[in-house]
């Protein structure tokens, strides 16, 4: 078990990366890990419900891993020991048989390559958009100021999925249904990642803007190579969050992308269906392949996505 | 490449760990760069989505919804195809059967990406066409493409047919009809000396025969899905209540009256409800529960859809299919549906494409004997007429009843999987399980479709 | 963003800080005000063009007889969309389903996220991979989460089943009967979900001040007790948050039940969310789809008000 533990990310290797506006918040947690206790934690009583506490989460986590470890085995397993013994851990005849035929009888690749490129100029594009407002409305005083906050702000109320039926219209009226662009320019302008961005650059002092302007540098190179390099972590948040919610998005694309060649990993997966029957290692070849590239990025970033979802709530 | 940003803010801080991350990264970004030039070497799916442009000549993307057996008789139907015709890649892509496909089928033909050709229900096709999103072909045409519309059942062509103008090309009928178990109905003493089944007309026979049967296998005489399965309840209603001349709906292009005729529809409901109450019949049980009743020789006689044959086909039951008998009326009706193959509307097609679609589907059609092994009836006559298909059993019992084939009724809210059938065969369900009398479950018709009735159709 | 998974991701963050960094006037007045606009452009271009232009074209929309299957608004329906609306009992019961499937996860979500926390915030060793386990599913997309549990839901096969018979049970029809269909669902929402509750609440209490505790235990406060007026008062805004966002993110469900049940059997599990979708798309009235859209859009703009009211003053005492 402290193998496992070694390889996780270590929380708070590097804290002050995130230390932005918000490092003196940070402090006590700190102080607090480095004591190694937990202070509630004063009595024999509690060390017996530490150890309460560790046999019941275990339970939980294992609970919690069989789903995923399940799918994995059954995808190696070949066909037919899946029909005669479904519910077996194990197989003596583990193989790659079920990807190689899924990778063979199904776009997957291409749709790999969509959802990539799809998440990827959603990326880049809401970075690059959504921090030059959050620059403008941070750093800059401008006539409407205010009413551009309240209108982004009143952005955040509505649920994506109500504007579904008019933003197809609108879309299909575009010619842009079954392009990479019914999917990216939507997504583009984020509210989130908007104020991600204002307080990151709120955070700024106002006196390093100036003494730049004074020195004579254009607005935009205040923006984007003073302030935009300041704020790495709320860079890299809405990067990744962004790309996430690109990757996984259902209801949109499959409205959008109907052309099967076109189709992103989550809706590819739910439309197209194997011409021979219920084949269960294909499945769940399918299920592992259509999860598997988030899943890396998620052990790479983990301490980054992690600490994003955990600001949502500490603010 | 927004996400080395990240990697590169790390080095200085935590020491081995970005590096390996950065190698993972640059062999990741480099694995999906190769991924990229290839897809992009053989043109489509980067460009068009990109640009919104693209098109193979001397391809076919074509569109269906069968799993199962019937997706291996296709899947191999089409593997003759481009056996016989190596120079065109055909794409076939199987969707989910029912409301999706449909409503895939719609999205990417209004979203001008449509598939070459499409598989459809024939109930199905007046919605299809009334929308606007099939091709329409002249007799003349067809025939010129090799496809006289002499040479289709009969009905299936007349279903494929709206205001004189060929929207689909039938590709089978697969009716509504009766298995009975062989070993069974011997014991009961309802074989004749062919060993085949003999003739049961009028609702004391069907009685008398289940009743038989029921004796034998002392659970049930017959059994039909009623939980679950809203349209094997519309199938059996529509069966019964088509064969005492009654008709549901009828349309006048968009516009859809109801024409449910009460006292037809409620005799059909009573003589439902009296099999189940009886007990010749279960009147709670779902599709598995039919199978395995079936199979295990608990009820004598199965109402289903000709295309379990290949369910049973597959255990050591001995087993028969025979049309659903004359139960009322004057002539022998069934209920069925048919698949049919379609040119979606395309702008973008140009006539050496549509050419080459035609040819797939005379393609398909000529080698309808493989799709017939799943039970249905062949629409192309050449093949229907084979000495191959008549000496084909059971397919050949029930020929029949593609003759005398009636549809689900028209309008945009009917067809195969449709809310329509979701309505009535609710309501059936609902009679069949004693939970409403046949009165109630009419009226329960009524008012559930009244909604629809009301609503326009869509874009009028 | 277009049809967000849970679109409320983060938002808390958003809300605007006041943006009160003085008013310091600069010598090139004019060309900041300039800069400002050039800056937010983009932004706002994108904006008007795919949320506030088509928020306002739905309502222009449901007062018409749009289809989704060409361009444009066809003829003027007047009130008669919202009228069918009002009188569809599919409507309302599919209204139904998604607030049952919101009391049925929202608790689970909610509790045992917290527990988990609490109990996680325990550790010595493994905090981390306690995060990574939990988490972990919430970064699958959903087709491969409904792919795993249609396998383990599956009749006489799947692992679920099988556990039933394990324990000397009838295995029940847990996709094809309705009131089993909601719990299926229901768990598999859970399980890929509870990682973000779980990671938000276990942030909030590595925030509670250590001296916060001494001072508990020095009073003699039990665990229990510390637990239950300390923290729990100390988390409260944390609380308020997640419950909102959860029922929120709930009260949007479409993708699983689309995916796992398709709101069957029959529609009795169909949420309103894939009524929408059924009718505006399979049916192609996109006019009705949107009116309902509006109807069911109220809904949850009143509990969306309820939260801004609830953490407004909630915000004063987290001191975040």
């Amino acid at each position: 078990m402290s193998a496992a533990l070694s390889t996780s990310p270590v929380v708070g290797a590097d804290d002050q990366l995130a230390a932005g506006p918000e490092a003196p918040a940070r402090t006590p947690r700190r102080l607090r890990r480095e004591s190694g206790m937990n202070p509630i934690d004063y009595n024999a009583r509690s060390k017996a419900f530490r150890v309460l506490a560790t046999v019941v989460l275990l339970l939980f986590a294992l609970i919690w891993l069989v789903p995923l470890v399940f799918a994995v085995i059954t995808s190696l397993k070949p066909e037919g020991e899946i029909a005669s013994n479904p519910t077996s851990w194990w197989s003596n005849h583990f193989n790659f048989d079920a990807y190689a035929k899924v990778v063979q009888n199904t776009p997957i690749l291409t749709w790999y390559l969509n959802s990539f490129i799809i998440a990827a100029l959603t990326v880049v594009l809401t970075l690059l958009v959504c921090s030059m407002i959050g620059f403008a409305l941070a750093q800059t005083r401008f006539r409407g100021r205010g009413a551009v906050f309240g209108l982004i702000l009143a952005g955040l109320l509505i649920p994506g999925q109500i504007l579904v039926l008019p933003l197809y219209q609108e879309i299909q009226a575009m010619g842009l249904l079954n392009t990479y662009w019914a999917m990216v320019l939507p997504a583009v302008a984020a509210p989130v990642a908007v104020f991600i961005f204002e307080a990151f650059f709120a955070g700024l002092p106002r006196a390093l803007v100036e003494a730049a302007r004074i020195d004579g540098a254009s607005w935009f190179a205040v923006y984007w190579r003073i302030c935009l390099p300041l704020c790495r972590p709320a860079v890299s948040a809405v990067a990744i969050f962004t790309f996430v919610t690109s990757w996984n998005n259902f209801l949109w694309p499959l409205l959008v992308l109907s052309d099967v060649n076109q189709m992103t990993i989550p809706v590819g997966m739910a439309t197209v269906v194997g011409g021979y029957g219920i084949q269960y290692a294909q499945v769940m070849a399918t299920a592992v392949l259509g999860a598997l590239p988030l899943f890396v990025v998620f052990v790479l970033f983990q301490r980054r996505i992690v600490e994003g979802v955990a600001s949502t709530g500490i603010k | 490449m927004a996400m080395q940003t990240t990697a590169n803010a790390a080095p200085t801080r935590s020491g081995q760990r970005p590096l390996t991350r950065r190698a993972l990264l640059t062999a990741g970004a480099a694995g999906l760069a190769g991924l990229a030039a290839g897809a992009a070497g053989c043109g489509s799916p980067v460009e068009r989505g990109l640009l919104g442009t693209g098109s193979q000549p001397n391809s076919l993307v074509y569109w269906n919804l069968f799993s199962g057996g019937d997706g291996e008789n296709m899947t191999k139907m089409v593997n003759n195809y481009s056996a016989a015709h190596p120079d065109v890649s055909v794409q076939a892509t199987v969707l989910s059967w029912g409301t999706p496909y449909y409503t895939k089928l719609a999205l990417a033909t209004a979203g001008s990406s449509p598939p070459d050709v499409a598989v459809t229900h024939l109930s199905r096709l007046s919605t299809l066409a009334g929308n606007d999103l099939l091709q329409g072909f002249s007799a003349d045409q067809l025939a010129k493409a090799g496809m006289p519309a002499g040479n289709f059942t009969p009905a299936a062509m007349q279903k494929s047919t709206v205001d004189g103008t060929i929207y689909a090309i039938p590709l089978d009928t697969h009716p509504f009809v009766m298995f009975y178990n062989v070993d069974v109905c011997r014991e009961a003493g309802l074989l004749g000396a062919d060993g085949k089944l003999k003739p049961i007309k009028g609702p004391e026979q069907l009685q008398a025969a289940f009743a038989a049967a029921k004796k034998v296998t002392g659970q049930y005489g017959a059994v039909v899905a009623v939980t679950n399965d809203p349209s094997t309840n519309w199938r059996w209603f529509a069966t019964l209540y088509y064969q005492l001349g009654g008709q549901v709906m009828s349309a006048d292009g968009p516009d859809v009256k109801l024409t449910l005729d009460n006292a037809k529809a409620e005799q059909a409901l009573g003589f439902m409800r009296q099999l189940t109450a009886s007990g010749l019949m279960p009147g709670t049980v779902d599709g598995a529960g039919v199978t395995s009743l079936f199979s295990t020789g608990k009820a004598g006689f199965l109402l289903d859809g000709e295309w379990q044959i290949p369910t049973y086909a597959n255990t050591d039951l001995k087993f028969d299919v025979v049309p659903v008998p004359h139960v009322f009326g004057p002539k022998p009706v069934a209920f069925a549906d048919s698949h049919a193959l379609v040119l979606p509307r395309n702008s973008a097609m140009d006539d050496a494409k549509r050419a080459l679609a035609l040819g797939f589907v005379k393609f398909l059609l000529e080698d309808s004997l493989v799709w017939a092994a799943g039970g249905h009836i062949p629409a192309w006559l050449p093949v229907q007429r084979s000495k191959a298909f008549t000496s084909l059993t059971p397919q050949s019992n029930y020929v029949q009843a593609a003759l005398t084939a009636e549809y689900d009724p028209p309008g945009w809210f009917s067809g195969a999987g449709s809310q329509f059938e979701n309505v009535v065969g609710a309501a059936v369900a609902s009679c069949q399980n004693g939970s409403a009398s046949p009165a109630q479950a009419v009226q329960a018709i009524r008012s559930g479709l009244q909604p629809y009735l009301d609503a326009p159709a869509p874009g009028t | 963003m277009a049809t967000a998974t849970i679109i409320d991701d983060g938002s808390a963050s958003g809300s605007p800080r006041s943006a009160t960094i003085g008013e310091t006037s600069t010598k090139s007045g004019a060309d900041e005000r300039r800069a400002g606009w050039w800056f937010s452009a983009p932004f706002l271009v994108l904006y008007l063009a795919f949320l506030v232009g088509p928020a306002i074209y739905g309502v222009v929309m449901s007062f018409s007889n749009a289809t989704t299957l060409r361009p444009g608004l066809g003829s003027a329906a007047g009130w008669a969309n919202y009228r069918e609306v009002f009188a569809s009992s599919e409507f309302w019961n599919s209204m139904g389903h998604t607030l049952w499937f919101t009391v049925l996860t929202t608790p689970p979500l909610v509790i045992l996220a917290f527990v988990f926390a609490i109990l996680a915030d325990r550790l010595r060793h493994g905090r981390g991979l306690a995060r990574f386990i939990f988490f972990a599913p919430y970064v699958l997309p959903v087709t491969s989460v409904t792919l795993i549990f249609t396998f383990l839901y599956a009749g006489e096969i799947g692992l679920i089943p099988t556990i039933f018979t394990v324990l000397g049970l009838e295995p029940p029809n847990l996709l094809g009967e309705t009131s089993w269909a909601f719990i299926s669902v229901a768990v598999l929402t859970v399980w890929w979900t509870i990682g973000f509750n779980f990671v938000v609440f276990l942030a909030g209490l590595q925030e509670v001040p250590r001296d916060v505790y001494e001072a508990a235990a020095v009073d003699g406060a039990k665990p229990g007790r510390t637990l239950w007026s300390v923290v729990l008062p100390l988390l409260r805004p944390t609380i308020v948050l997640v419950v909102m966002l959860q029922i929120l993110a709930s009260l949007q469900v479409f993708n699983q039940m689309y995916l796992m049940t398709g709101g069957g059997p029959g529609t009795s599990t169909r949420p309103v969310m894939e009524f929408i979708y059924d009718s505006g798309f399979s049916d192609a009235r996109a006019g009705f789809a949107a009116a309902a859209t509006m109807v069911y859009f109220f809904a949850v703009l009143v509990i969306s008000v309820i939260w801004y009211l609830l953490r407004r003053p909630a915000r004063k005492g987290a001191g975040g």
